[in-house]
C-alpha cells in the first residue's frame, strides 16, 4: 500500500470514526446574552445548564447519548443572535436550542429555526406569531405572577392603596406595566403614577418624585439589573421614609444592595432557590435540593436563580426525551408539549398544546434582605 | 517608462479586481451553509448602508453619526406596509426610500448649516431620536418586542423564500449602488462633492453650491440606509430597535475607515472584513474580541487610508522619473 492509498483510507477511518462520534451525541444549542444587558442572567444560565449536561452524561446522557452544548454569545443583539443561531443549525448541527433570555434575538431567529423543524425552550417571553409559538417553549414565570405577588402583599400586608410603576421599556417589562396597570383595582390599588427610565440611567430622582407628589406610596418596579439599587438609594436620597420599593425578579446581589439602602422597605419577589427555607418538604425541596448542592459547590455565595433555570430547562428536554423516546426535532416538540407535572428546582412545569408557557401556579415568594441575607417576609 | 497598454491593463484590474472579489465572495457563500449565508449577507446589507455613507463623509468630507436614523426609517416602514399593512416588498422599499429622502431633506436643510463637531453632534442627536422613538411609539413599532412577519424580498406573487436567492438579489443591489456611487463620483456632481471636501469657501469661490450639494449627498446617503434598513427587514424576517442603534454607527464607522473611506469600493470592501472577521475569530471564544480589536488596529496602521487604497496603490500605474507628482 503506497502513501496516497494509505492516506486516503486513514481519512476514510477517521471521517468515519468523526460520524460514528456526532451520532453518538445529542447537540443542544444555546444564544446566549453572555455580554451585553442579559450577561447576568445568560451567564448563570449556561452554567445551570452546563452542571445538567455533567450530571446527565455522567448517568449515560440522553437516551443514551452524550449531550453536547453549542453556547454562541449573542452579545444582548438581535442581528448577532442571528448569525449564532444560523452558525449553530447549519454549521454544528444541533438538534435542539436551549437559548437564554435576550427575546429579541430569539425572535430574529425564530423564523428559520422553525422552517427547519428544530424546536426552542427558552428562558425569555415566547415569540409573538402563532407558527413560531407552535416551536418554543418558555420557562419564564408569566408576568402577572411577579404582578399579583407584589399587589397582594400590599393589599393584605399594608395600608397603602396608591402605588407608582416604574418601567424600563424591554418587553418583559413593557408587559408587566401593562398588566399591572390593568389587574391593579382587583387588589384595590390605584396606579397614580407610570415613568419609565432607561436600564443605564444614574439617575431616577425625577421618577421617584413623581410617583412621590402623585401621593404613591409605593414604587412598584418592573425590570431588572442595577436600576433597582439607584432608584432605593433615589428614595433614600429623596428622604421619603414611609415609601415602599417591591422590585422585580432578579440576581441576589441586586437584592442584598437594595436591602442595605431601605432595610425592610425593599421587597422583591423571589424564587424558591433564592430562599430554600420557604420551600416546604416534599418533592419541591428535593427537587431544589439535589441542584442547590451542585451549584453551591460549583459556585459558592452565587445566586442561584438564573442558573436553576438553565438546569430545569436542561431536565424538561432530558423529560421529553424520555416522553418521546426519540431526539428528532418533530418529536421532541410534540413531546415537550406532554411534559406536565414536571417537578423542577424552581416549580413544577405544565406544558401542553396549548400552554407552552410551562410555569403556571405563582412559584414566588415575598422576601427582604437583612444581614447579608434574603428571608422571608 | 509605462506603456500605454501597461497603464490601461493595470486600469482594468484596478475597475474589476474588487467586482471580482465581491463576485467571488459571493460565490463562495452560494456554494456554503446558511450560516455563511447569513453572515455575507449582512456584508451586503452593511456594504450598501456604507456606500451611501460615504456620499456624504467620504465625498463631501462630512461627519454623520446619525445615518441609523434612516436605515430605522427603511426598516420600519417596509416592516409596517408589508408586515402590518401586506403590501408588496418592492413598492414598499421604494415609498420608504421616498420618505427617508425627504426627511432626509427637512431634517439637512436646517442641519447642514453647522459644520464640524456641531455637525457630528446634531446628527448623532438625530440617530438617538429616532432610535427612541421606535422604541416608545410602541403602537406603530411594537417597540422593544419588535416586528415579526416581515416577508422575504419578492415581487407580486415571487418571493426570494432561499436565503442563497436573498443573498443574490442582496449582491446584485450593492453592485448597482457601487456603480452608481462610481458614476456619480466621476460626473460634474461628485467633483462638486470633493471640492466641498477640500475646503468649503474654495469650493464656494468656484461657483459649488456648497449647501444644495451637502444636502444632496446627505439625501443620497439617506436613500442607500434607508435601502439597507429595507433590505435586512426583508432578509432576516424581523427588526427591532436595537438593530438600529448606536452599535450600527459604530460597525458602519469601522467598515468606512478600515476598507477606505472616500474611495468606490473601499465601503463594501470593509464591510466584507469586518462582517467576516469576527467570525474567523469566533472559535477564539472570550478571547475573540481581543483579538478582533488588534487586527483592526493593525489595519488601520499599516494601511490609513484603507484597505481598497491599499490595495488599489498596486494597481496604479507607477508614475515615472522626472513626472510631476
Amino acid at each position: 500500500m503506497d502513501f496516497r492509498t494509505t492516506a486516503v483510507a486513514a481519512a476514510l477511518c477517521l471521517g468515519l470514526f468523526a460520524q460514528g462520534a456526532t451520532a453518538q451525541t445529542y447537540k443542544i444549542g444555546a444564544s446566549l446574552g453572555l455580554t451585553g444587558y442579559a450577561a447576568i442572567n445568560d451567564r448563570a444560565w449556561r452554567d445551570g445548564m452546563q452542571i445538567a449536561a455533567d450530571v446527565m452524561n455522567a448517568k449515560g446522557g440522553i437516551l443514551g447519548k452524550k449531550v453536547e452544548l453549542f453556547v454562541e454569545d449573542n452579545r444582548s443583539e438581535p442581528q448577532e443572535a442571528v448569525v449564532g443561531y444560523r452558525k449553530m443549525m447549519s454549521n454544528d448541527g444541533v438538534q435542539i436550542f436551549d437559548s437564554g433570555c435576550v427575546s429579541a434575538g430569539n425572535f430574529a431567529a425564530a423564523g428559520a429555526v422553525v422552517r427547519a423543524s428544530i424546536p426552542m425552550v427558552l428562558c425569555s417571553i415566547l415569540p409573538a406569531r402563532p407558527e413560531e409559538q407552535k416551536w418554543a417553549f418558555s420557562t419564564l414565570p408569566p408576568p402577572r405572577f411577579e404582578i399579583e405577588s407584589r399587589f397582594r402583599y400590599l393589599k393584605e400586608k399594608t395600608d397603602i392603596r396608591k402605588i407608582g410603576i416604574l418601567h424600563d421599556p424591554s418587553p418583559y417589562a413593557m408587559m408587566m406595566k401593562d398588566l399591572a396597570t390593568k389587574i391593579a383595582p382587583d387588589f384595590g390599588l390605584e396606579v397614580v403614577a407610570t415613568a419609565s427610565y432607561k436600564q443605564d440611567d444614574s439617575d431616577m430622582s425625577v421618577q421617584v418624585g413623581q410617583v412621590n407628589s402623585a401621593g404613591g406610596g409605593a414604587i412598584v418596579k418592573m425590570g431588572q439589573g442595577g436600576s433597582t439599587v439607584t432608584i432605593a438609594k433615589n428614595i433614600k436620597q429623596l428622604g421619603l421614609e414611609k415609601m415602599l420599593l417591591l422590585a422585580s425578579l432578579d440576581d441576589g446581589s441586586v437584592f442584598k444592595q437594595g436591602g442595605e439602602v431601605l432595610g425592610d422597605r425593599f421587597l422583591f419577589v423571589a424564587t424558591s432557590v433564592q430562599i430554600p427555607e420557604a420551600i416546604p418538604a416534599g418533592p419541591a425541596r428535593d427537587a431544589a435540593g439535589v441542584f442547590l448542592k451542585l451549584w453551591n459547590e460549583k459556585y459558592p455565595g452565587r445566586d442561584p436563580n438564573a442558573g436553576a433555570r438553565g438546569w430545569d430547562s436542561m431536565s424538561i428536554i432530558a423529560k421529553a426525551a424520555d416522553v418521546g423516546k426519540s431526539l428528532e426535532g418533530p418529536a421532541m416538540r410534540d413531546a415537550l408539549e406532554k411534559v406536565s407535572g414536571f417537578q423542577g428546582a424552581i416549580t413544577v412545569y405544565n406544558f401542553s398544546p396549548e400552554q407552552h408557557v410551562g410555569i403556571t401556579a405563582n412559584p414566588f415568594t415575598i422576601g427582604v434582605a437583612r444581614d447579608g441575607k434574603l428571608v422571608v417576609k | 517608462m509605462t506603456s500605454p497598454s501597461i497603464t490601461s491593463t493595470r486600469s482594468l484590474l484596478r475597475t474589476l479586481a474588487p467586482v471580482a472579489v465581491v463576485l467571488t465572495v459571493m460565490g463562495i457563500a452560494l456554494m456554503s451553509s446558511g450560516y455563511v449565508v447569513t453572515v455575507i449577507g449582512f456584508a451586503a446589507i452593511y456594504g450598501i448602508f456604507c456606500t451611501g455613507l460615504n456620499f456624504f463623509m467620504g465625498y463631501t468630507g462630512q461627519a454623520s453619526f446619525g445615518q441609523n436614523a434612516f436605515a430605522c426609517l427603511g426598516g420600519y416602514g417596509s416592516a409596517i406596509l408589508c408586515g402590518g399593512l401586506y403590501w408588496d416588498p418592492l413598492p414598499a422599499f421604494f415609498v420608504s426610500m421616498a420618505f427617508s429622502g425627504i426627511v432626509a431633506a427637512i431634517i439637512g436643510y436646517p442641519t447642514l448649516k453647522l459644520r464640524g463637531h456641531y455637525l457630528a453632534m446634531a446628527t448623532f442627536a438625530l440617530g438617538l431620536i429616532t432610535y427612541e422613538i421606535s422604541i416608545e411609539w410602541v403602537s406603530l413599532t411594537q417597540g422593544y418586542m419588535g416586528y415579526s412577519g416581515i416577508p422575504p424580498l419578492g415581487v407580486g406573487k415571487f418571493e426570494l423564500v432561499s436565503e442563497k436567492h436573498q443573498l443574490i438579489a442582496l449582491t446584485v443591489i450593492l453592485l448597482v449602488g457601487i456603480w452608481i456611487s462610481t458614476r456619480l463620483r466621476d460626473s460634474r456632481f461628485g467633483r462638486a462633492l470633493r471640492a466641498i471636501a477640500g475646503s468649503e469657501p474654495a469650493a464656494q469661490a468656484l461657483g459649488v453650491n456648497v449647501a444644495r450639494y451637502k444636502l444632496l449627498a446627505f439625501v443620497i446617503a439617506a436613500l442607500y440606509a434607508s435601502a439597507a434598513g429595507s433590505l435586512f427587514a426583508h432578509f432576516i424576517g424581523f427588526i427591532s430597535p436595537e438593530v438600529f442603534g448606536g452599535a450600527m454607527v459604530v460597525q458602519s464607522f469601522t467598515m468606512l475607515y478600515l476598507g477606505g473611506i472616500g474611495t468606490t469600493w473601499g465601503p463594501a470592501i470593509g464591510a466584507l472584513i469586518v462582517s467576516m472577521l469576527p467570525e474567523f475569530l469566533r472559535g477564539l471564544k472570550e478571547m475573540q474580541d481581543i483579538a478582533y480589536a488588534i487586527i483592526l488596529v493593525s489595519i488601520l496602521i499599516f494601511a490609513p487610508r484603507g484597505v481598497f487604497a491599499l490595495i488599489g496603490g498596486w494597481f496604479r500605474p507607477k508614475a515615472k522619473e522626472g513626472d510631476a507628482p
